[in-house]
């Protein structure tokens, strides 16, 4: 091709984008969202620059359970670690656990999804009976069962990528419990996607049945797909916050659901100290807000005649 | 060409869709009658030759488009390709060969495009699909060959532009670029005109004539339009409710057509130019009956304004009436 | 027929003039430009023109229906010499429907599937007419009968009817609060030949019943020639040509005109070949210079690039193109210079 198309096809190409973004930060939301996620996103990046190691027993800098102060911001933990310490590491720990699981939960559901929605028939009646397994079974439950296999394969003390392996207990958890509504959503727009006649003509020219989805269908599964994997993220940081609120975090590399579990064990609650189980509180409900707020906002801008459920 | 060797044949080719009834029949487990789009049609496509289907809409002529192209396989029947039979052939690979040399064209080109692809891409896809060439600089000097052949002139122009950027001419252009990209030895157009403007339809019309007379392509036409027929087709195949009711050459069809429906559709078309030598017949009154309800007895009888007692009995066999000319029709025999 | 020169009769519509701009990204496209025409009542005028060449935004200028990106930007419509207030919605309600109304271009696609048609012609004589509900239903019954649907079909659902029926449907409710003008926009395009033919037909016969005027849009000079008396020819929001139907098939004028008639198949005609009209037409963001078909005109001389031609009364009818009158020697010596 020559220099010049592709040139003007990068043109277009830019012209799209910007056009895009226009749209989507027109919504006083997506701002909203995209600063909250910001934040918290820099918090994750950079934990120790921030705040310094995370504080263990040993390294506690402070009294039990003070209140929050000029030298600590968010007050102290009941064997005297610094909040604000624990909630900028916990913010590492949440959202990779979120966006890891996500990315998990895309994959799956799409290739489910698109599969089962294409080839339709008895394909389809065998994938959607599997998905909606997927798609009540508890996750809870889930993690019971999954537990014992992870930490036989990985082994309790070894670490993957600096996390520890209970970490990939929940990953997994997450990952597959929520593929599923993913799954269910990518099928129904495969549904009215193969009907079209552009993925007729394929056929006629010869394209296979793979290079359809993968260049015909996918492309414009990603509007729909962008939208709702955000929700998804936001869905999954309330599963980490309950699966670790119920004990099944780790410790050792706590997020904010550990912290809420760890506040409740200590009495937080009933003693008064707010700041304690306060804090990991407001961040899990700004992120997964910002999330359903970035995810609403995309869902307007690529459906403008669809509004998005209030 | 009346001597040349049949590209295409189709024997006694049919189509049932299972019928799908109401809820209530559902429930109750009444079953539905099958939805016999095509019925029974038999028809020969000579190499190098335009033949049109006419009829009007839900006779069945995109049904016989989509089997041919095997988007659809055949419930009965025999269809035959270069002497092959290829009536049970299906699966990607199996296909190749044969997708190589039939293609097609559709009514709605903004519809046939993938939004999200550009043109060279789109006129690509088959040569990339197909694998018939290796390299670069081949597919684009394919690509580029038929654009121009498409009428898509300069072919540069056009490579990175996307279906929504051009006019509803350009896009059937494309389509066709498409088509003709793997060189086929068969074109199965469906209504590739008819949603286009009347100065655009003639555009298109002679790019699909200018083809045939360079690559001595055959072609299947469909469309509901008699004149468009008449002009573009070397012979026409008359269908009504599944089946062929009159083949003939276009002039015959449209100056002598023997059955009744041919008449109603000639009757129904409108005149640029008055229609002083038009029979009087009356009308043509109702619609087409759904194809899951075909009539016995002749399949056209309840709206046939010149039907007798043997048209509500028996089905007309087909009869030759002239050389070239068949019609199934009791007043012929 | 009647002779668009002949003036006895008071037309029962005139436009005059008329403007129509859309908003698109900021900018203001001209898209129908000095648009004048006169109809008499009972008479059938044909709109004929590519698709984009405003066809459908002059009937909605007519019928005060414009979108919000749209203003009329000059000229006036008069019904019965009275002029309508076509840029203001409320003020236009006592006349659409009653005095003037529209078959949509694709709305028999457009009926609610979740309601039988009856309802859906009864609910407009409720809302205009203030009918009760029953008088509404007898109304509604009423006229199902007169496009030939038996009103015992009205209990169907949308879907269940063919194109065809759906079309009669559209009809039937523009017919509801009794209007003296109809504006068909497109009504037979998605329809195949047979089905087309019926519509028409149906037309004219309720034209000469309720001695309604017509104005039918369509794409297709072929289907005019049959149930129209006038046809009138649109090019890039212009109208190029206007004249008796017997006049423009027998005697075309403007070149557009011509090649129209030339690019439709005619097997009366015998020669089996027809002659495309080069390119495509002008988009409203490229609108040329001067006469806006020069570039696909055969016979465009370059005068034609400085200034747009009048439609200008010319013989039987009207014509816009320097053709026309045909030019003495000197004086395009002097145009051309
Ligand atoms: N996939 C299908 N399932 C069931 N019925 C169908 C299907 N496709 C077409 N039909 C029916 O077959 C008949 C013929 O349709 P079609 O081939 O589209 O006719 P045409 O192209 O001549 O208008 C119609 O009655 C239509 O409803
Ligand atoms: N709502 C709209 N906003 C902007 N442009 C429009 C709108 N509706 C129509 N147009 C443009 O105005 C021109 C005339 O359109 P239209 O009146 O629909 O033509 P026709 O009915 O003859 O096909 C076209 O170029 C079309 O793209
Ligand atoms: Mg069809
Ligand atoms: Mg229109």
């Amino acid at each position: 091709m020559t220099k010049l198309t592709a040139e003007s096809r990068r043109h277009l190409r830019t012209q799209a984008i910007k056009s895009f973004l226009r749209r989507f930060l027109g919504h006083n939301g997506a701002w909203l969202g995209l600063l909250a996620l910001a934040f918290f996103l820099v918090l994750a990046a950079m934990p120790g620059a921030l705040v310094g190691p995370l504080q263990t027993a040993i390294t506690a800098t402070g009294d039990f359970l003070i209140p929050p102060s000029t030298q600590h911001l968010l007050g102290t933990d009941e064997i005297g670690r610094d909040v604000l310490n624990l909630i900028v590491h916990g913010a590492r720990t949440s959202l990779t656990i979120a966006l890891v699981s996500t990315v998990i939960s895309l994959i799956v559901g799409i290739t489910v999804g698109m599969t089962s929605g294409y080839y339709g028939g008895r394909i389809d009646a065998w994938l959607m009976r599997t998905t909606d397994f997927f798609f009540v079974i508890p996750s809870f439950v889930l993690a019971l069962v999954i537990t014992p296999v992870v930490l036989e394969v990985i082994g309790r003390g070894g670490d993957i990528l600096g996390f520890r392996p209970s970490l990939f207990v929940i990953i997994l958890v997450i990952g597959s419990t929520s593929w599923a509504f993913v799954a269910r959503i990518v099928r129904s727009q495969t549904l009215s996607l193969r009907e079209r006649q552009f993925v007729e003509r394929a056929r006629v020219v010869g394209t296979n049945d793979l290079n359809i989805m993968v260049h015909h269908l996918l492309p414009l599964l990603v509007p729909q797909v962008a939208a709702n994997g955000a929700l998804v993220v936001a869905n999954a940081i309330y599963t980490e916050t309950a699966l670790s609120f119920l004990g099944l975090g780790d410790p050792l590399q706590p997020s904010w659901g550990t912290l809420l579990s760890l506040a409740e064990r200590a009495g937080a609650a009933s003693s008064g100290a707010w700041w304690y189980f306060g804090a990991p509180g407001l961040c899990v409900l700004i992120v997964s807000l910002g999330f359903v707020l970035v995810g609403n906002a995309l869902d307007d801008t690529f459906n403008p005649r669809r509004r998005a459920i209030p | 060409m009346p001597d040349a060797p049949d590209i295409l044949r189709l024997e006694n080719l049919q189509v049932h869709f299972p019928g799908r009834g109401g809820v209530l029949d559902h429930i109750l487990g009444r079953p539905s009658a099958a939805v016999r789009a095509v019925d029974g049609v038999d028809l020969a496509v000579r190499r190098g030759e335009i033949v049109a289907i006419v009829g009007e809409s839900g006779s069945g002529k995109s049904t016989l488009g989509r089997v041919i192209t095997k988007l659809i396989q055949p419930t009965g029947g025999r269809l035959l390709f270069d002497g092959d039979d290829v009536t049970s052939m299906k699966g990607f690979s199996a296909l190749r060969p044969y997708r190589h040399r039939v293609q097609m064209i559709f009514q709605d080109a903004y519809q046939a495009l993938n939004p999200r692809h550009t043109v060279f891409d789109i006129v690509a896809e088959p040569l990339r699909s197909l694998r018939l060439v290796t390299d670069h600089t081949q597919l684009t000097q394919r690509v580029r060959q038929s654009h121009a052949a498409a009428g898509l002139n300069p072919p540069e122009e056009f490579f990175a532009r996307f279906p929504h950027e051009l006019s509803g001419g350009q896009r059937q252009r494309v389509v066709i670029a498409g088509a003709l990209a793997v060189a086929p030895d068969l074109i199965v157009a469906d209504e590739p005109v008819s949603m286009l403007d009347v100065s655009i339809r003639a555009q298109i019309l002679q790019v699909l004539m200018d083809l045939r007379q360079q690559r001595n392509m055959a072609l299947l036409f469909i469309t509901h339009d008699l004149p468009v027929a008449w002009l573009i087709a070397d012979r026409i195949a008359v269908m009504y409710l599944g089946r062929v009711v009159e083949t003939g050459t276009a002039d015959d069809i449209t100056f002598r057509p023997r059955h009744p429906y041919t008449v109603a559709l000639r009757n129904a078309t409108p005149h640029v130019r008055g229609h002083s030598d038009r029979e009087k017949l009356p009308a043509l009154k109702g619609e087409i009956p759904s194809a899951a309800r075909i009539p016995n007895g002749c399949r056209f009888h309840p709206r046939c304004p010149l039907a007798f007692a043997r048209c509500r009995e028996d089905a007309p066999p087909t009869i030759e009436v002239g050389p070239e000319h068949t019609t199934a029709c009791w007043l012929m025999k | 027929m009647k002779n668009p020169c002949q003036q006895a009769k008071a037309p029962i519509l005139a436009v005059e003039g008329l403007a129509v701009d859309y908003r698109l990204r900021g900018s203001s496209l001209p898209t129908i430009r000095d648009v004048s025409f006169e109809i008499q009542a009972g008479e059938a005028v044909a709109l004929v023109g590519e698709s984009g060449s405003g066809k459908t935004t002059t009937a909605m200028a007519i019928a005060g229906l414009l979108p919000p990106n749209a203003a009329v930007s000059g000229g006036e419509v008069r019904y019965r010499g009275d002029r309508l207030p076509i840029d203001d919605d409320a003020a236009m309600r006592p006349h659409r429907w009653s005095e003037i109304s529209v078959v949509f271009q694709g709305a028999m696609n457009a009926l609610n599937p979740v309601h039988r048609i009856i309802k859906q012609i009864a609910e407009p004589c409720q809302l205009q007419l203030g009918m009760s509900r029953d008088e509404a239903i007898a109304r509604a019954r009423e006229l199902l009968e007169l496009v030939g649907i038996s009103a015992e079909r009205g209990r169907a659902y949308p879907h269940e009817l063919s194109g065809g029926m759906r079309q009669r449907v559209m009809i039937a409710m523009a017919l509801a609060c009794s209007p003296s003008i109809v504006i068909g926009d497109e009504p037979t395009t998605a329809l195949d030949v047979i089905t087309q033919a019926q519509i028409l037909k149906l037309l004219t016969a309720l034209r000469s019943q309720l001695n309604l005027a017509l104005i039918l849009i369509t794409h297709d000079l072929s289907v005019v020639a049959e149930c129209c008396d006038r046809v009138m020819i649109m090019y890039a929001g212009r109208l190029v040509e206007d004249g008796s139907v017997a006049d423009i098939f027998a005697n075309p004028k403007h070149p557009y005109t011509k090649l129209l008639i030339e690019s439709i198949p005619n097997p009366e005609h015998g020669k089996r070949m027809v002659r495309p009209i080069p390119g495509d037409p002008p988009t409203l963001q490229h609108r040329p210079s001067g006469c806006a078909f020069r570039s696909r005109c055969p016979s465009a001389m370059p005068v034609c690039a400085t200034e747009v031609p009048n439609l200008k009364r010319w013989e039987q009818g009207r014509v816009a193109c320097y053709l026309h009158p045909p030019m003495k020697h000197e004086e395009k010596a002097l145009a051309n210079a």
